[in-house]
């Protein structure tokens, strides 16, 4: 493949990858030098690719490996996250001076709730054991089948599936018992408390009808609700929507937050 | 009843006798073993059986589970045998997608996995005894019922996964 060619290539698929490795890792900057990273080591090796697989599985591969030597000291956050994100920003009279600012004065500082619900699965996700958050993210948002994502992380298609259904069963479970907008036993309302803050005129109830997670939620069994979630966040770039600056702001306070509270712990 | 239901209800009764549990008792030792054919790969069978916080996810006779189920690692075990007591074992052999032994000063349990051709056989055997066995042999409840809901459940995990698309 010709430098050209391959850059081309790159470039169709850049937004993806960034978006993948700012899930895994919640972090803008350290997403920034791990894609460039990406692009650097892609380059240098492209006279070893020899087509056994497309181009962007093969470079989906040298960025997991990169984020996964990133992410290797790092602590797995916890299910319960948002709570503990929740506590520290009501303590944090800045984070939300800072984020009321984005919100008036930037052209991405709109709260959506449905923005809001794929930035919480980024952080729910971060709980699962690494080699099923990428492998979740792989084949549910990024769309690549089993044998690519066995070729990505470097195992079995048997492993990738082991991964796989294991992680749908905890993200399953704990959204069952943690959010409000599928159980109304649910203790996590954030999405409805944060759009009340930032957008007081808004009728909650009328937004959340539009979502189809929402609308579904008495009908379709949990498997079925989290394919719904996990179409929202497929459907969504966390760099370019209209949201992205106010929701990119709230993912650095709680990566901040977790490391924290993880280092502490 | 006909001839051929007769055949069908034997041959049923051999299919489902594949998997129960069998004991047997001796002065000193008592020994139960299941066996299941599961279509699955030796590694989600594995990978089920050495993960030990999941277990009680998939298997509906463990209640917890915890520690790393690494060679030479101890693991605390709560089981629906006896929901008071918690089980506090040693990983004691580990040859990777083939067999595993957990134990104590009691008794040894031993899991196998042999490819088939057709996805893996899988054996799980306990046996418990020694010198003061015959005093503890009363309390000690049978487990044979569980020893079957395990290999079941095992069986169903692993092919839920490996058929996953």
């Amino acid at each position: 493949m010709t430098t050209d060619k391959f850059t081309k290539e790159f470039e169709a698929f850049r937004g993806q990858l960034k978006s993948y490795i700012l899930r895994m890792t919640a972090s803008v900057q350290d997403t920034e030098d791990i894609v460039q990273d990406t692009f650097i080591k892609a380059h240098s090796n492209l006279a070893s690719f020899k087509g056994e697989s497309t181009p962007k599985t093969w470079v989906f591969a040298i960025a997991s490996n990169l984020a996964r030597d990133f992410l290797k000291s790092k602590k797995r956050w916890t299910e319960n996250t948002t709570d503990i994100c929740k506590e520290a920003a009501l303590q944090n009279q800045q984070f939300f001076q800072e984020a009321m600012h984005i919100r008036q004065t930037s052209p991405q500082g709109q709260f959506e709730i449905r923005e809001h619900i794929s930035f919480c699965f980024t952080c729910v996700s971060k709980s699962l054991p690494l080699e099923q958050q990428l492998t979740l993210l792989l084949k549910e948002v990024y769309e690549f089948k089993v044998r690519d994502i066995a070729t990505i992380i470097d195992n079995t298609e048997a492993m990738v599936k082991y991964y796989l259904h294991t992680a749908r069963t905890k993200m399953t479970d704990i959204f069952e018992h943690r959010c409000s907008l599928i159980n109304k036993k649910g203790i996590c309302h954030q999405c409805t408390e944060l759009n009340g803050i930032f957008n007081p005129k808004q009728n909650a109830q009328e937004e959340l009808v539009k979502i189809q997670m929402v609308k579904d939620a008495e009908s379709k069994n949990k498997e079925e609700l989290l394919d719904l979630r996990m179409k929202i966040v497929k459907a969504l770039d966390p760099f370019e929507s209209p949201a992205a600056e106010l929701q990119l702001h709230h993912l650095e306070h709680n990566r901040k937050v977790m490391e924290r509270y993880l280092e502490e712990k | 009843m006909k001839v051929s239901s007769l055949i069908l209800l034997l041959m049923t009764s051999a299919v489902s006798m594949a998997q129960n549990a069998t004991t047997v008792k001796k002065t000193f030792s008592r020994e139960t073993t299941v066996s299941i054919d599961i279509k699955a790969d030796a590694s989600i069978v594995w990978a089920l059986l050495t993960n030990a916080s999941d277990f009680p996810r998939w298997n509906s006779t463990i209640i917890s589970l915890e520690g790393e189920i690494k060679k030479g690692e101890k693991i605390r075990l709560k089981s629906t045998l006896d929901e008071k007591r918690i089980f506090k074992l040693k990983v004691k052999e580990m040859d990777t997608e083939k067999r595993m032994v957990w134990g104590d000063g009691k008794g040894m349990r031993v899991y196998t996995i042999t490819e088939n051709g057709n996805g893996i056989a899988f054996n799980m055997t306990e046996k418990i005894g020694g010198l003061m066995f015959p005093m503890y042999a009363k309390y000690i409840p049978p487990f044979d019922a569980s020893f079957n809901q395990f290999a079941t459940d095992l069986k169903k995990e692993a092919e839920i996964i490996s058929n996953t698309k």
